[in-house]
Protein backbone atom coordinates (compact mmCIF):
# COMPACT_ATOMS: atom_id res chain seq x y z
CA UNK A 1 0.00 0.00 0.00
CA UNK A 2 1.70 3.42 -0.80
CA UNK A 3 1.58 6.44 0.44
CA UNK A 4 -0.24 8.55 -2.28
CA UNK A 5 -2.41 11.78 -1.06
CA UNK A 6 -3.80 14.50 -3.06
CA UNK A 7 -2.67 17.75 -2.11
CA UNK A 8 -4.71 21.32 -2.49
CA UNK A 9 -2.95 22.38 -5.81
CA UNK A 10 -3.42 18.93 -6.93
CA UNK A 11 -7.14 18.71 -6.70
CA UNK A 12 -7.49 22.14 -8.29
CA UNK A 13 -6.07 21.13 -10.86
CA UNK A 14 -7.83 17.79 -11.61
CA UNK A 15 -11.03 20.07 -10.86
CA UNK A 16 -10.71 22.37 -13.71
CA UNK A 17 -9.39 19.70 -15.77
CA UNK A 18 -12.27 16.99 -14.93
CA UNK A 19 -14.61 20.42 -15.76
CA UNK A 20 -13.22 20.90 -19.12
CA UNK A 21 -13.41 17.18 -19.96
CA UNK A 22 -17.29 16.68 -18.74
CA UNK A 23 -18.52 19.64 -17.17
CA UNK A 24 -19.14 18.34 -14.06
CA UNK A 25 -18.09 20.74 -11.23
CA UNK A 26 -16.98 19.07 -7.96
CA UNK A 27 -17.23 21.83 -5.10
CA UNK A 28 -14.86 22.20 -2.51
CA UNK A 29 -16.90 19.79 -0.30
CA UNK A 30 -16.35 16.95 -2.94
CA UNK A 31 -12.71 16.66 -1.88
CA UNK A 32 -12.58 13.81 -0.13
CA UNK A 33 -15.16 11.70 -2.47
CA UNK A 34 -12.77 12.96 -5.67
CA UNK A 35 -9.09 12.07 -3.30
CA UNK A 36 -10.34 8.85 -2.46
CA UNK A 37 -10.84 7.95 -6.57
CA UNK A 38 -8.03 9.79 -7.25
CA UNK A 39 -5.76 7.54 -4.83
CA UNK A 40 -7.42 4.18 -6.21
CA UNK A 41 -6.67 4.78 -9.84
CA UNK A 42 -3.14 5.93 -8.73
CA UNK A 43 -2.69 3.04 -7.22
CA UNK A 44 -4.14 0.68 -9.76
CA UNK A 45 -2.00 2.18 -12.47
CA UNK A 46 1.33 1.98 -10.32
CA UNK A 47 1.49 5.73 -11.57
CA UNK A 48 2.94 6.19 -8.23
CA UNK A 49 2.34 10.28 -7.98
CA UNK A 50 -0.73 12.42 -8.60
CA UNK A 51 1.78 14.27 -11.17
CA UNK A 52 2.57 10.99 -12.71
CA UNK A 53 -1.58 10.26 -13.15
CA UNK A 54 -2.36 12.87 -14.18
CA UNK A 55 0.22 13.39 -17.12
CA UNK A 56 -1.29 10.07 -17.79
CA UNK A 57 -4.75 11.02 -17.78
CA UNK A 58 -4.06 13.97 -20.16
CA UNK A 59 -2.10 12.89 -22.58
CA UNK A 60 -3.40 9.23 -22.99
CA UNK A 61 -4.18 8.95 -26.73
CA UNK A 62 -6.81 6.71 -25.73
CA UNK A 63 -8.42 7.97 -23.25
CA UNK A 64 -9.08 4.75 -21.80
CA UNK A 65 -7.98 6.15 -18.17
CA UNK A 66 -10.06 9.20 -18.35
CA UNK A 67 -12.95 6.78 -19.22
CA UNK A 68 -12.07 4.78 -16.20
CA UNK A 69 -12.19 7.30 -14.08
CA UNK A 70 -15.31 8.75 -15.16
CA UNK A 71 -16.92 5.90 -14.40
CA UNK A 72 -15.89 6.12 -11.01
CA UNK A 73 -16.86 9.88 -9.95
CA UNK A 74 -20.31 9.56 -11.62
CA UNK A 75 -23.11 9.13 -9.28
CA UNK A 76 -25.69 5.95 -10.29
CA UNK A 77 -27.82 5.88 -7.95
CA UNK A 78 -31.61 5.65 -8.90
CA UNK A 79 -34.53 2.54 -8.71
CA UNK A 80 -37.19 1.95 -10.77
CA UNK A 81 -40.31 4.49 -11.23
CA UNK A 82 -38.51 6.68 -9.46
CA UNK A 83 -40.60 10.48 -9.72
CA UNK A 84 -43.27 7.92 -10.91
CA UNK A 85 -45.26 11.22 -11.99
CA UNK A 86 -43.45 12.39 -14.84
CA UNK A 87 -44.21 8.73 -15.96
CA UNK A 88 -48.07 9.36 -15.43
CA UNK A 89 -47.18 13.14 -17.36
CA UNK A 90 -45.75 11.07 -20.54
CA UNK A 91 -48.73 8.77 -20.80
CA UNK A 92 -51.35 10.81 -19.89
CA UNK A 93 -50.73 14.82 -20.94
CA UNK A 94 -47.32 14.76 -23.43
CA UNK A 95 -48.13 11.48 -25.44
CA UNK A 96 -51.14 12.74 -26.37
CA UNK A 97 -50.28 16.36 -27.15
CA UNK A 98 -47.69 15.18 -29.04
CA UNK A 99 -49.66 12.41 -31.35
CA UNK A 100 -51.94 14.73 -31.65
CA UNK A 101 -49.74 16.92 -33.62
CA UNK A 102 -48.03 14.15 -35.79
CA UNK A 103 -49.06 14.28 -39.43
CA UNK A 104 -46.72 11.09 -40.27
CA UNK A 105 -46.40 7.63 -38.62
CA UNK A 106 -42.36 7.89 -38.24
CA UNK A 107 -42.01 6.59 -34.60
CA UNK A 108 -42.02 8.53 -31.31
CA UNK A 109 -38.23 9.15 -29.99
CA UNK A 110 -37.59 9.44 -26.36
CA UNK A 111 -34.26 10.14 -24.85
CA UNK A 112 -32.94 9.25 -21.77
CA UNK A 113 -29.86 11.00 -20.66
CA UNK A 114 -28.07 9.22 -18.21
CA UNK A 115 -29.02 6.09 -18.53
CA UNK A 116 -27.48 5.24 -15.52
CA UNK A 117 -27.75 1.34 -14.70
CA UNK A 118 -31.11 1.30 -16.88
CA UNK A 119 -33.59 2.10 -14.28
CA UNK A 120 -34.93 4.35 -16.01
CA UNK A 121 -35.43 3.95 -19.74
CA UNK A 122 -36.64 0.67 -18.73
CA UNK A 123 -39.51 2.12 -16.27
CA UNK A 124 -40.68 4.26 -19.08
CA UNK A 125 -41.02 0.92 -21.38
CA UNK A 126 -42.64 -0.54 -19.34
CA UNK A 127 -45.00 2.38 -18.47
CA UNK A 128 -45.98 2.74 -22.19
CA UNK A 129 -46.48 -0.98 -22.49
CA UNK A 130 -48.87 -1.36 -19.23
CA UNK A 131 -50.29 2.59 -19.19
CA UNK A 132 -50.43 3.85 -22.60
CA UNK A 133 -52.86 2.81 -24.97
CA UNK A 134 -51.35 4.27 -27.77
CA UNK A 135 -48.62 1.79 -27.87
CA UNK A 136 -51.01 0.35 -30.42
CA UNK A 137 -50.66 3.03 -32.87
CA UNK A 138 -47.09 4.04 -33.01
CA UNK A 139 -44.07 3.30 -33.00
CA UNK A 140 -41.77 4.58 -30.06
CA UNK A 141 -37.88 4.30 -29.90
CA UNK A 142 -36.09 4.77 -26.67
CA UNK A 143 -32.58 5.76 -26.52
CA UNK A 144 -30.88 6.09 -23.28
CA UNK A 145 -27.20 7.66 -22.55
CA UNK A 146 -24.69 7.60 -20.24
CA UNK A 147 -20.79 9.09 -20.00
CA UNK A 148 -19.88 5.39 -17.85
CA UNK A 149 -19.17 2.45 -19.96
CA UNK A 150 -19.51 0.32 -16.73
CA UNK A 151 -22.96 1.45 -15.71
CA UNK A 152 -23.81 0.86 -19.85
CA UNK A 153 -22.80 -2.43 -19.80
CA UNK A 154 -24.48 -3.14 -16.31
CA UNK A 155 -28.34 -1.60 -17.89
CA UNK A 156 -27.70 -3.77 -21.10
CA UNK A 157 -27.54 -6.67 -19.05
CA UNK A 158 -30.51 -5.95 -16.78
CA UNK A 159 -30.09 -7.41 -13.56
CA UNK A 160 -31.25 -5.14 -10.29
CA UNK A 161 -31.07 -5.23 -6.65
CA UNK A 162 -34.63 -6.03 -4.57
CA UNK A 163 -33.68 -2.40 -3.71
CA UNK A 164 -33.99 -1.31 -7.23
CA UNK A 165 -37.46 -2.64 -7.86
CA UNK A 166 -39.06 -2.23 -4.73
CA UNK A 167 -41.75 0.90 -6.04
CA UNK A 168 -42.38 -1.44 -8.82
CA UNK A 169 -46.17 -3.25 -7.90
CA UNK A 170 -45.34 -7.22 -7.39
CA UNK A 171 -47.43 -7.59 -10.74
CA UNK A 172 -45.19 -5.86 -12.79
CA UNK A 173 -42.38 -7.05 -11.13
CA UNK A 174 -43.85 -10.79 -12.02
CA UNK A 175 -44.66 -10.00 -15.10
CA UNK A 176 -41.67 -8.58 -16.42
CA UNK A 177 -38.51 -9.89 -14.25
CA UNK A 178 -37.28 -12.98 -13.36
CA UNK A 179 -36.26 -13.61 -9.89
CA UNK A 180 -32.67 -15.33 -10.27
CA UNK A 181 -30.07 -15.93 -7.40
CA UNK A 182 -28.06 -12.80 -8.02
CA UNK A 183 -31.15 -10.55 -7.84
CA UNK A 184 -34.07 -9.56 -10.52
CA UNK A 185 -33.45 -10.39 -14.20
CA UNK A 186 -35.69 -7.72 -16.71
CA UNK A 187 -36.85 -9.96 -19.44
CA UNK A 188 -35.75 -9.88 -23.36
CA UNK A 189 -38.22 -7.74 -24.89
CA UNK A 190 -37.49 -5.19 -22.08
CA UNK A 191 -34.04 -5.32 -22.44
CA UNK A 192 -34.50 -5.11 -26.45
CA UNK A 193 -36.66 -1.85 -26.54
CA UNK A 194 -34.05 0.06 -25.27
CA UNK A 195 -31.15 1.13 -26.84
CA UNK A 196 -27.91 2.15 -24.75
CA UNK A 197 -25.23 4.44 -26.33
CA UNK A 198 -22.20 6.29 -24.70
CA UNK A 199 -22.30 10.27 -24.79
CA UNK A 200 -20.40 13.11 -22.58
CA UNK A 201 -23.00 15.70 -23.31
CA UNK A 202 -19.80 18.20 -22.79
CA UNK A 203 -18.61 16.94 -25.90
CA UNK A 204 -20.26 18.16 -29.10
CA UNK A 205 -18.81 15.49 -31.46
CA UNK A 206 -20.73 12.90 -29.22
CA UNK A 207 -24.09 14.67 -29.16
CA UNK A 208 -24.51 16.10 -32.58
CA UNK A 209 -25.98 13.53 -33.98
CA UNK A 210 -28.42 13.14 -31.66
CA UNK A 211 -31.88 14.62 -33.02
CA UNK A 212 -35.66 14.65 -33.68
CA UNK A 213 -36.56 13.86 -30.64
CA UNK A 214 -40.03 13.89 -29.05
CA UNK A 215 -39.53 13.99 -25.37
CA UNK A 216 -35.92 13.73 -23.65
CA UNK A 217 -35.38 13.00 -19.96
CA UNK A 218 -32.75 14.25 -17.92
CA UNK A 219 -33.22 14.29 -14.56
CA UNK A 220 -30.88 14.80 -11.90
CA UNK A 221 -28.12 15.30 -13.98
CA UNK A 222 -27.59 19.14 -14.01
CA UNK A 223 -27.58 19.48 -10.34
CA UNK A 224 -23.86 18.61 -11.08
CA UNK A 225 -23.22 20.84 -13.67
CA UNK A 226 -22.02 24.54 -12.88
CA UNK A 227 -24.17 27.54 -14.56
CA UNK A 228 -22.24 27.66 -17.62
CA UNK A 229 -22.42 24.06 -18.48
CA UNK A 230 -26.19 23.59 -17.44
CA UNK A 231 -26.84 26.22 -20.04
CA UNK A 232 -24.80 24.28 -22.72
CA UNK A 233 -26.57 21.35 -21.81
CA UNK A 234 -30.48 22.99 -22.00
CA UNK A 235 -29.20 24.36 -25.55
CA UNK A 236 -27.51 20.73 -27.00
CA UNK A 237 -31.18 19.35 -25.49
CA UNK A 238 -32.47 22.31 -27.82
CA UNK A 239 -31.00 21.17 -31.03
CA UNK A 240 -31.55 17.78 -29.94
CA UNK A 241 -35.11 18.13 -29.64
CA UNK A 242 -38.03 18.56 -32.70
CA UNK A 243 -40.14 21.51 -32.30
CA UNK A 244 -42.86 20.90 -29.67
CA UNK A 245 -40.83 18.71 -28.10
CA UNK A 246 -41.06 17.82 -24.18
CA UNK A 247 -37.84 17.85 -21.89
CA UNK A 248 -38.66 16.60 -18.33
CA UNK A 249 -35.96 17.41 -15.32
CA UNK A 250 -35.26 16.03 -11.31
CA UNK A 251 -37.86 17.65 -9.20
CA UNK A 252 -35.58 19.60 -7.61
CA UNK A 253 -34.37 20.89 -11.22
CA UNK A 254 -35.83 23.84 -13.28
CA UNK A 255 -35.24 24.97 -16.92
CA UNK A 256 -36.82 28.57 -15.97
CA UNK A 257 -33.21 29.01 -14.06
CA UNK A 258 -31.15 27.82 -16.63
CA UNK A 259 -32.59 28.74 -20.43
CA UNK A 260 -35.11 30.74 -21.48
CA UNK A 261 -35.77 29.44 -24.44
CA UNK A 262 -37.96 26.52 -23.33
CA UNK A 263 -41.96 27.30 -22.15
CA UNK A 264 -43.00 26.24 -18.91
CA UNK A 265 -46.07 23.67 -19.39
CA UNK A 266 -48.19 22.51 -16.16
CA UNK A 267 -49.76 19.53 -16.73
CA UNK A 268 -51.87 17.88 -13.53
CA UNK A 269 -49.01 15.51 -13.40
CA UNK A 270 -46.09 17.31 -13.48
CA UNK A 271 -44.56 20.55 -14.34
CA UNK A 272 -42.34 19.61 -17.79
CA UNK A 273 -40.41 22.20 -20.44
CA UNK A 274 -41.20 22.94 -23.95
CA UNK A 275 -39.64 23.40 -27.11
CA UNK A 276 -41.87 25.91 -28.76
CA UNK A 277 -43.61 24.36 -31.72
CA UNK A 278 -43.07 27.78 -34.18
CA UNK A 279 -38.85 27.40 -34.11
CA UNK A 280 -36.87 25.30 -35.84
CA UNK B 1 -46.87 -0.84 -33.29
CA UNK B 2 -44.19 -1.51 -30.69
CA UNK B 3 -41.07 -0.29 -28.68
CA UNK B 4 -38.29 -0.36 -31.63
CA UNK B 5 -34.86 -0.64 -31.27
CA UNK B 6 -32.92 0.99 -33.63
CA UNK B 7 -29.16 2.34 -34.25
CA UNK B 8 -30.33 6.33 -34.59
CA UNK B 9 -26.97 7.73 -32.88
CA UNK B 10 -24.95 7.00 -36.11
CA UNK B 11 -22.27 9.36 -36.66
CA UNK B 12 -23.51 12.09 -38.79
CA UNK B 13 -22.03 11.77 -42.04
CA UNK B 14 -24.83 13.21 -44.72
CA UNK B 15 -25.38 16.57 -43.39
CA UNK B 16 -23.01 17.94 -40.92
CA UNK B 17 -19.97 17.43 -43.16
CA UNK B 18 -21.64 19.52 -45.84
CA UNK B 19 -19.41 22.68 -44.21
CA UNK B 20 -15.84 22.67 -43.41
CA UNK B 21 -15.48 23.42 -40.15
CA UNK B 22 -12.41 25.47 -40.10
CA UNK B 23 -12.34 28.73 -38.56
CA UNK B 24 -13.39 31.18 -41.97
CA UNK B 25 -16.04 28.62 -42.81
CA UNK B 26 -18.06 28.58 -39.47
CA UNK B 27 -17.98 32.56 -39.40
CA UNK B 28 -19.66 32.23 -42.73
CA UNK B 29 -21.95 29.90 -41.48
CA UNK B 30 -23.14 32.41 -38.87
CA UNK B 31 -25.13 33.90 -41.68
CA UNK B 32 -26.71 30.93 -43.00
CA UNK B 33 -30.27 31.27 -43.33
CA UNK B 34 -30.95 27.78 -41.17
CA UNK B 35 -30.68 28.81 -36.90
CA UNK B 36 -29.78 25.27 -36.86
CA UNK B 37 -26.60 25.74 -38.94
CA UNK B 38 -26.00 28.95 -37.06
CA UNK B 39 -26.65 27.16 -33.76
CA UNK B 40 -23.72 24.60 -34.46
CA UNK B 41 -21.72 26.74 -35.76
CA UNK B 42 -21.61 29.26 -32.71
CA UNK B 43 -21.54 26.45 -30.87
CA UNK B 44 -18.23 24.71 -32.76
CA UNK B 45 -16.55 28.15 -33.08
CA UNK B 46 -15.39 27.19 -29.13
CA UNK B 47 -12.81 25.48 -30.99
CA UNK B 48 -11.26 28.50 -32.03
CA UNK B 49 -10.07 31.43 -29.48
CA UNK B 50 -9.60 33.96 -32.08
CA UNK B 51 -13.27 33.62 -32.85
CA UNK B 52 -14.91 36.12 -30.37
CA UNK B 53 -14.56 39.17 -32.78
CA UNK B 54 -16.63 37.04 -35.42
CA UNK B 55 -19.40 36.43 -32.36
CA UNK B 56 -18.80 39.63 -31.04
CA UNK B 57 -20.00 40.87 -34.35
CA UNK B 58 -22.78 38.66 -35.46
CA UNK B 59 -24.64 38.60 -31.76
CA UNK B 60 -26.02 42.27 -31.99
CA UNK B 61 -27.09 41.14 -35.19
CA UNK B 62 -28.94 37.89 -34.48
CA UNK B 63 -32.49 37.92 -34.42
CA UNK B 64 -32.98 34.46 -32.93
CA UNK B 65 -32.94 34.30 -29.54
CA UNK B 66 -31.87 30.22 -29.48
CA UNK B 67 -28.93 31.47 -31.63
CA UNK B 68 -27.92 34.13 -29.51
CA UNK B 69 -28.00 31.55 -26.43
CA UNK B 70 -25.07 29.41 -27.86
CA UNK B 71 -23.07 33.11 -28.86
CA UNK B 72 -23.35 34.13 -25.66
CA UNK B 73 -22.40 31.06 -23.66
CA UNK B 74 -19.47 30.15 -26.16
CA UNK B 75 -17.99 33.70 -25.30
CA UNK B 76 -18.68 33.26 -21.86
CA UNK B 77 -16.64 29.73 -22.37
CA UNK B 78 -14.09 31.88 -23.99
CA UNK B 79 -13.94 34.62 -21.63
CA UNK B 80 -11.07 36.60 -23.38
CA UNK B 81 -10.95 40.69 -23.63
CA UNK B 82 -12.70 40.42 -27.14
CA UNK B 83 -15.97 38.16 -25.62
CA UNK B 84 -15.91 40.55 -22.39
CA UNK B 85 -16.11 43.80 -24.50
CA UNK B 86 -18.08 42.73 -27.05
CA UNK B 87 -20.72 42.30 -24.01
CA UNK B 88 -20.01 45.32 -22.53
CA UNK B 89 -21.56 46.77 -26.21
CA UNK B 90 -24.87 44.99 -25.47
CA UNK B 91 -25.27 46.89 -22.53
CA UNK B 92 -25.53 49.80 -24.68
CA UNK B 93 -27.84 48.16 -26.66
CA UNK B 94 -31.80 49.67 -27.39
CA UNK B 95 -32.93 45.58 -27.76
CA UNK B 96 -34.13 45.26 -24.32
CA UNK B 97 -33.70 41.32 -24.64
CA UNK B 98 -29.70 41.16 -25.89
CA UNK B 99 -29.00 43.29 -22.89
CA UNK B 100 -30.34 41.45 -20.18
CA UNK B 101 -28.95 38.09 -21.96
CA UNK B 102 -25.94 40.33 -21.89
CA UNK B 103 -26.12 41.22 -18.26
CA UNK B 104 -26.86 37.12 -17.55
CA UNK B 105 -23.69 36.24 -19.53
CA UNK B 106 -21.17 38.52 -17.79
CA UNK B 107 -22.62 37.04 -14.36
CA UNK B 108 -20.78 34.27 -15.13
CA UNK B 109 -17.62 36.04 -15.52
CA UNK B 110 -16.06 37.04 -12.01
CA UNK B 111 -12.55 36.97 -13.21
CA UNK B 112 -13.23 38.52 -16.26
CA UNK B 113 -15.56 41.53 -15.65
CA UNK B 114 -13.72 42.39 -12.10
CA UNK B 115 -10.63 44.35 -13.85
CA UNK B 116 -13.69 46.22 -15.50
CA UNK B 117 -16.30 46.27 -13.32
CA UNK B 118 -14.96 49.99 -11.93
CA UNK B 119 -14.95 51.24 -15.23
CA UNK B 120 -18.19 50.26 -15.57
CA UNK B 121 -19.76 52.04 -12.63
CA UNK B 122 -18.17 55.11 -13.34
CA UNK B 123 -19.69 55.55 -16.81
CA UNK B 124 -20.96 58.11 -18.30
CA UNK B 125 -24.54 56.73 -19.20
CA UNK B 126 -26.11 56.14 -15.63
CA UNK B 127 -27.93 53.06 -17.63
CA UNK B 128 -25.20 51.29 -18.20
CA UNK B 129 -24.22 51.53 -14.39
CA UNK B 130 -27.48 50.55 -13.11
CA UNK B 131 -26.86 47.10 -15.44
CA UNK B 132 -23.63 46.92 -14.22
CA UNK B 133 -24.93 47.24 -10.78
CA UNK B 134 -27.72 44.09 -12.00
CA UNK B 135 -24.56 42.16 -12.84
CA UNK B 136 -22.95 42.29 -9.49
CA UNK B 137 -26.64 41.09 -8.37
CA UNK B 138 -25.00 37.05 -8.58
CA UNK B 139 -21.17 38.17 -9.39
CA UNK B 140 -19.52 36.02 -7.41
CA UNK B 141 -16.25 38.16 -6.63
CA UNK B 142 -15.14 39.23 -2.90
CA UNK B 143 -14.96 43.12 -3.75
CA UNK B 144 -18.79 43.13 -4.78
CA UNK B 145 -19.75 45.04 -1.41
CA UNK B 146 -16.57 47.23 -1.69
CA UNK B 147 -18.05 48.16 -5.38
CA UNK B 148 -21.32 48.79 -3.97
CA UNK B 149 -20.54 50.99 -1.34
CA UNK B 150 -18.46 52.72 -3.78
CA UNK B 151 -21.69 53.34 -5.90
CA UNK B 152 -23.87 54.63 -3.02
CA UNK B 153 -20.68 57.23 -1.97
CA UNK B 154 -20.04 58.67 -5.11
CA UNK B 155 -22.67 58.59 -7.60
CA UNK B 156 -24.43 61.45 -8.85
CA UNK B 157 -27.75 59.57 -9.76
CA UNK B 158 -30.34 58.58 -7.81
CA UNK B 159 -31.64 55.73 -9.75
CA UNK B 160 -27.76 54.01 -9.43
CA UNK B 161 -28.07 54.08 -5.78
CA UNK B 162 -31.37 53.32 -5.48
CA UNK B 163 -30.38 49.90 -7.31
CA UNK B 164 -27.36 49.75 -5.39
CA UNK B 165 -28.80 50.18 -1.87
CA UNK B 166 -31.37 47.25 -2.83
CA UNK B 167 -28.30 44.99 -3.22
CA UNK B 168 -26.88 46.07 -0.48
CA UNK B 169 -29.70 45.04 1.57
CA UNK B 170 -29.30 41.87 0.51
CA UNK B 171 -25.18 41.14 0.35
CA UNK B 172 -24.27 44.05 2.58
CA UNK B 173 -22.50 43.67 5.73
CA UNK B 174 -21.91 45.88 8.53
CA UNK B 175 -19.30 48.09 6.48
CA UNK B 176 -22.15 49.06 4.65
CA UNK B 177 -23.45 50.89 7.47
CA UNK B 178 -22.49 54.15 7.28
CA UNK B 179 -22.20 54.60 3.90
CA UNK B 180 -25.90 54.00 4.69
CA UNK B 181 -26.29 56.31 7.10
CA UNK B 182 -24.53 58.86 4.71
CA UNK B 183 -26.32 58.15 1.68
CA UNK B 184 -29.74 58.51 3.83
CA UNK B 185 -28.44 61.93 4.14
CA UNK B 186 -27.21 62.93 1.17
CA UNK B 187 -31.36 62.18 -0.30
CA UNK B 188 -32.73 63.72 2.50
CA UNK B 189 -36.09 64.20 0.89
CA UNK B 190 -36.04 61.48 -1.47
CA UNK B 191 -38.42 59.14 0.32
CA UNK B 192 -37.39 55.68 -1.39
CA UNK B 193 -34.45 56.17 -0.91
CA UNK B 194 -35.08 56.46 2.85
CA UNK B 195 -37.36 53.76 2.47
CA UNK B 196 -34.86 51.16 0.89
CA UNK B 197 -32.03 52.32 3.05
CA UNK B 198 -33.72 51.77 6.34
CA UNK B 199 -34.70 47.76 4.70
CA UNK B 200 -31.27 47.56 4.33
CA UNK B 201 -29.69 49.02 7.30
CA UNK B 202 -32.47 46.95 9.29
CA UNK B 203 -31.51 43.65 6.78
CA UNK B 204 -27.84 44.28 7.66
CA UNK B 205 -28.32 44.65 11.69
CA UNK B 206 -30.65 41.47 11.97
CA UNK B 207 -27.22 39.43 10.22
Amino acid sequence: MTDTTISQPDFEKFREFFYRKTGIQFEPSKRYFVDKRLVERIELTDSGTFRNYFTKLRFEASGEELQHLTNLMTVNETYFFREEYQFQCLVKSILPDIVSRKTDKRPIRIWVMPSSSGEEPYSIALYLLEYWTGINDWDIEIIASDIDTKILAQARAGLYSARSVQQLPELLLRKYFERSTNGHQICDDLRNAVEFTRVNLAERADTRAYRDFDVVFCRNLLIYFDDVSRKAAAETFYDAMKPGGYICLGHSESMSRVSSLYKVRKFPEAIVYQKPLEVR
Amino acid sequence: MALIKTKTAQPVAADERKQSRDCASLVAELENANPIARRWAARDLTDWPTASAALVKRLPQEEDASVRAVILTTLTSMGDEVAVAGLVDCLRSENVALRNEAIEAMKQLPDEVAPIMRGLLADASPDVRIFAVNILESLRHPAVESWLIDVIDHDPQLNVCATAVDLLGEVGSAAALAPLQHLKARYADEPYIQFAADLALNRISED
